[in-house]
């Protein structure tokens, strides 16, 4: 999760909380542009956040363009300042901007997505949620909110690191080293369930992306709703290797169509032509050899 | 209906309402007035406007809330006085040769006639001793027939919607040189002097002035018609129009008593009205809201614009729009030079007779161009006096050699349109033509083939359609709703231009690209160029140059008391932002460093520029192009 500039984290914990909330409230909260600072910072976008969009606009990582569309203008027609007046404008500037990143999202995951028919870990990004105060370390903390009790102790300890989501009951890790190091170190300890652990930096964004409740398949009205791995390093061990494995398969699936695919487009009418001549002859040369053969004794059979 | 010619009573004596102490043309200290004289003129006319409106009706509340639009920020905001009225906005098309007026009745848009039964009406002001009338009325020219000899006597002015907003340098402003009014120019970048001819004399006018008196006219009409006072209105705009001009059309609304709810471009308007009938058609069809996309190309006698927009359930989102300053006014001038090629030798400078030879000349050559919609060949025939004659037979074939440049720019803004909605002529479902210039045939081959249709889409009225979109637009952004569900709509603007600042020497730094849907925000970082640099200037520009220098300026300002650093190391942030009602605001300010010594945000309502900018854009590179220079900040890699 990554809004605005690093460094500053009272801003970027504003904005995250606001989008927690589902920004319903937004255009109240923020009735004009009295505070531009909130206002500006509010507006980076980065890739961390489509993850919030999928509520702005209230549909799935499954949802069809179709869909997204649909649910970008029912919320408009009731939203827009055209309608709304002007308190739509900030709710507006946000749906435009779910959007217009849900569509690229979309039209770059049709694009490679697919011909290999992913069906699993659709919206993992490759981008951790939380965001890091500083430099990127090698070790980074994360919560495995399976067994975390909500006790609060360590957003108590390290404020800024540690965030509450007062939704799932659990908390999480907002910004990596956000307080001392002291800190961070007295909120781990203070843990009553040792649910804080160390983890390498490069295995955080699919922990992450794995604690995060995914849909679950629905069938008709059984099942559904939403799910979390019990184990989530488990999980995410296996993750890792179907990751690792899919995107072999990918690049060798990329390369082979790339490589065929640049021949095929390459290839004009005059080539094709000389490409099916050449096929010809390659089949009848034996037979023509033979009979050329067979002529050149003949001829040479009845000249001496 | 003349004024003052009603049988009815006068009920309520004109000064309560036009009295011209509480007019905005009074009362505005730099009200581009150019002479008392005619200030005087105008409020006379004002007056007698009055007259001819307030007898038909009592108004039912008259307080001074109605002419507050005369405060120097042209268009005010939300502050919709409190009216016992239904205050349902206007939609007024002012088009280059011809403007009409649209409302929304309570069930459907109804256009609205003069009294001389027309919809659209002739765009023009005749100046005359003591009195100005507009075309709406047409009281200067009684006899239909006279009206356009005498438009091109020299007395009227017309065109305004080319010249409005415009420098000198501008070769729309130097094309206007051959029109029988004076344009006069130095070529440095002001604005451009323009008079009419009154009593054998120049009379210096402006064309926000020429178009405020039009709109008085029209407003009127509009208030006669309704019986009651109109204070809101939707305009339709060219594409190409720049935010400088669009404040020109808001000082001229003002003038005459008009708040700008929103300026819309016009093939947006016309996608709106493509919509609710779509909606029509899939509420008869119990269909679901299917996605249509239709190509909207219109072309007037001023300007040429294409839009594309997806529709369905009654919202129309605007995906790309292009525009530029090509029209029926360019195809005639050149048909003019062509049938005369000594046209510009002939006749310099502002003479009795070349008035009179062009006006003849002019009134031919428009003839011969609307017949050859329909004929093969038409035959420019006409004796401009002083033994100079013009015989010609035209036909297709030399009218579209003559005019190719012209086609090609068209060609060119439709082109352009569809690679920004990244769509294949394959995705539209309809092409709607509108436009005077529509009924060209080589037009209409020309749109329908880069789309690769046989037809176009029938249900729309090339005349009317912008001006019913705009009544549409006037209503639904009023808060009107309408039971039967025909005002269940919405158009999704987006920005015709790039918007952004200068940074880096002469670049063009594009904060929000064109085609970005509106509401917009945006933001980018920008860092100094030098060690310990205080101050930076923020430059705002609109237009689709890679350098500044070739677009519009729209504003500048500084942003003081950066924090000693070494360059490269501050970060400056700077925020667009643009509302539903199209107002551009800019938000700057440093973000890093942090701390109590960081000065405030500024926030900059654009543009600020008020007058001619042509050299403004230079004297600013020139003086702190180098010093307060920035530079774009690469995007930081995510941490």
């Amino acid at each position: 999760m990554m809004i605005g500039f690093v460094g500053i984290p009272a801003a970027s914990d504003h904005c995250h909380m606001r989008l927690r909330n589902g920004l319903i409230h937004q255009g109240s909260t923020r009735p004009n542009h009295c505070r531009p600072r909130t206002v500006i910072r509010c507006c980076s976008t980065t890739r961390g956040r489509s993850r919030d969009y999928y509520q702005v606009l209230g549909v799935t990582v499954h949802s069809t363009p179709q869909e997204i569309k649909e649910a970008y203008r029912k919320l408009q027609k009731q939203h827009h300042p055209d309608i709304a007046g002007y308190k739509g404008h900030d709710y507006t500037l946000l749906l435009n901007e779910a959007y217009k990143v849900l569509m690229r999202n979309l039209s770059s995951r049709r694009a490679d997505g697919k011909s290999r028919g992913r069906s699993f870990g659709i919206g993992y990004t490759g981008d951790g949620y939380s965001s890091w105060n500083g430099p990127v370390r090698g070790q980074a903390l994360f919560v495995d909110e399976n067994k975390c009790i909500g006790c609060r102790e360590c957003v108590h300890h390290a404020a800024r690191t540690f965030a509450m989501d007062d939704v799932l009951g659990s908390a999480h890790v907002e910004i990596q080293f956000g307080d001392l190091e002291e800190q961070v170190q007295l909120a781990v300890e203070s843990c009553p369930m040792d649910c804080i652990h160390w983890v390498e930096s490069q295995e955080l964004p699919v922990l992450e992306f794995l604690s995060r409740p995914q849909p679950k398949e629905g069938h008709g009205i059984f099942g559904g709703g939403w799910e979390r791995p019990r184990n989530v390093f488990a999980a995410a061990k296996n993750f890792a290797r179907r990751l690792q494995r899919e995107e072999e398969e990918m690049e060798r699936e990329q390369s082979s169509r790339s490589h065929g695919g640049a021949e095929g487009e390459a290839e004009t009418e005059a080539q094709a032509e000389a490409r099916r001549r050449a096929g010809e002859e390659l089949r009848w040369k034996p037979l023509l050899d033979v009979w050329n053969g067979l002529r050149g004794q003949k001829k040479g059979g009845t000249d001496p | 209906m003349q004024p003052g010619s009603s049988a009815s009573p006068l009920l309520l004596p004109p000064s309560t309402a036009f009295s011209p102490l509480h007019s905005p043309l009074r009362s505005r200290s730099h009200c581009n007035c150019s002479s008392p004289r005619l200030r005087r003129s105008i409020a006379k006319h004002r007056r007698e406007v009055a007259r001819a409106v307030t007898v038909a009706f009592a108004w039912p509340q008259m307080s001074e809330h109605f002419y507050t639009v005369a405060s120097d920020s042209e268009t005010t905001g939300e502050d919709k006085p409190q009216q016992s009225f239904p205050d349902v906005a206007i939609g007024i098309d002012i088009g280059t040769s011809k403007c009409s007026v649209a409302v929304w009745n309570g069930n459907q848009v109804e256009l609205l006639k003069n009294t001389r039964n027309q919809k659209g009406m002739r765009s023009y002001v005749m100046f005359k001793d003591d009195t100005l009338s507009a075309g709406v009325t047409g009281a200067a020219a009684r006899e239909n027939g006279h009206e356009e000899r005498d438009i091109l006597s020299g007395s009227a002015i017309f065109n305004m919607k080319r010249l409005i907003g415009r420098m000198d340098t501008d070769e729309v402003v130097q094309a206007s040189k051959s029109l029988p009014f004076l344009v006069q120019t130095l070529g440095i970048g002001v604005r451009p002097f323009i008079a009419a001819l009154v009593n054998n004399m120049w009379r210096s006018t402006t064309p926000e002035e020429v178009l405020a008196i039009f709109l008085l006219e029209l407003k009127a009409l509009v208030e006669m018609h309704l019986k009651h006072p109109v204070r809101n209105a939707v305009l339709t705009i060219p594409v190409s129009f720049s935010r400088f001009q669009q404040t020109r059309i808001e000082r001229a609304c003002a003038m005459a008593g008009l708040h700008v709810l929103r300026l819309m471009p016009e093939p947006t308007a016309v996608a709106l009205l493509y919509a609710q009938q779509q909606q029509q058609f899939m509420h008869d069809n119990m269909g679901s809201g299917i996605e249509k996309i239709a190509l909207i190309f219109n072309m007037g006698a001023g300007y040429c614009d294409a839009a594309v927009a997806a529709t369905a359930g009654g919202v129309s989102q605007i995906r790309a729009l292009s525009g530029c300053t090509v029209g029926g006014e360019d195809i005639l001038q050149n048909i003019m030079r062509h049938a005369l090629p000594s046209f510009d030798s002939l006749y310099a400078g502002q003479t009795m007779d070349r008035i009179k030879s062009i006006g003849l000349l002019r009134i031919a050559t428009q003839d011969a161009i609307h017949k050859l919609a329909n004929q093969d060949t038409v035959e420019i025939n006409v004796d401009l006096g002083n033994g100079h004659k013009v015989s010609k037979i035209l036909d297709h074939s030399e009218f579209e050699q003559v005019n190719q440049a012209i086609f090609e720019k068209c060609e060119n803004i439709i082109n352009q349109c569809l690679i920004d909605a990244k769509l294949v002529p394959e995705d539209i479902n309809d092409v709607i033509l509108v436009g005077g210039c529509s009924k060209i045939p080589r037009i209409r081959s020309l749109v329908l083939g880069l789309c690769k249709k046989e037809i176009s889409y029938k249900n729309i009225d090339a005349l009317e359609a912008a001006v019913s979109g705009a009544a549409l637009e006037g209503a639904i952004a009023s808060g009107v709703t309408d039971s039967s569900g025909s005002l269940d709509l919405l158009t999704i603007q987006a920005t015709p231009m790039n918007l952004g600042i200068r940074a880096g020497g002469d670049s063009f730094a594009a904060i929000i690209p064109r085609n970005t849907t509106v509401p917009a925000r945006r933001d980018m970082l920008f860092t100094t160029t030098h060690d310990n640099q205080s101050e930076a200037l923020i430059a705002v520009y609109e237009g689709e140059g890679e350098r500044a220098e070739d677009n519009h300026l729209l504003g500048y300002f500084k942003i003081t008391g950066i924090p000693a650093a070494p360059k490269e190391t501050v970060e400056i942030s700077v925020c667009m932002d643009i509302d539903a009602s199209n107002v551009l605001r800019v938000f700057a300010g440093v973000v890093k460093p942090q701390g109590p010594a960081v000065p405030p945000f500024i926030e900059v309502r654009m543009p600020t520029l008020d007058d001619g900018h042509g050299w403004c854009g230079q004297a600013l590179a020139k003086m702190y192009g180098k010093t307060l220079d920035l530079a774009v900040l690469p995007k930081k890699l995510q941490p």
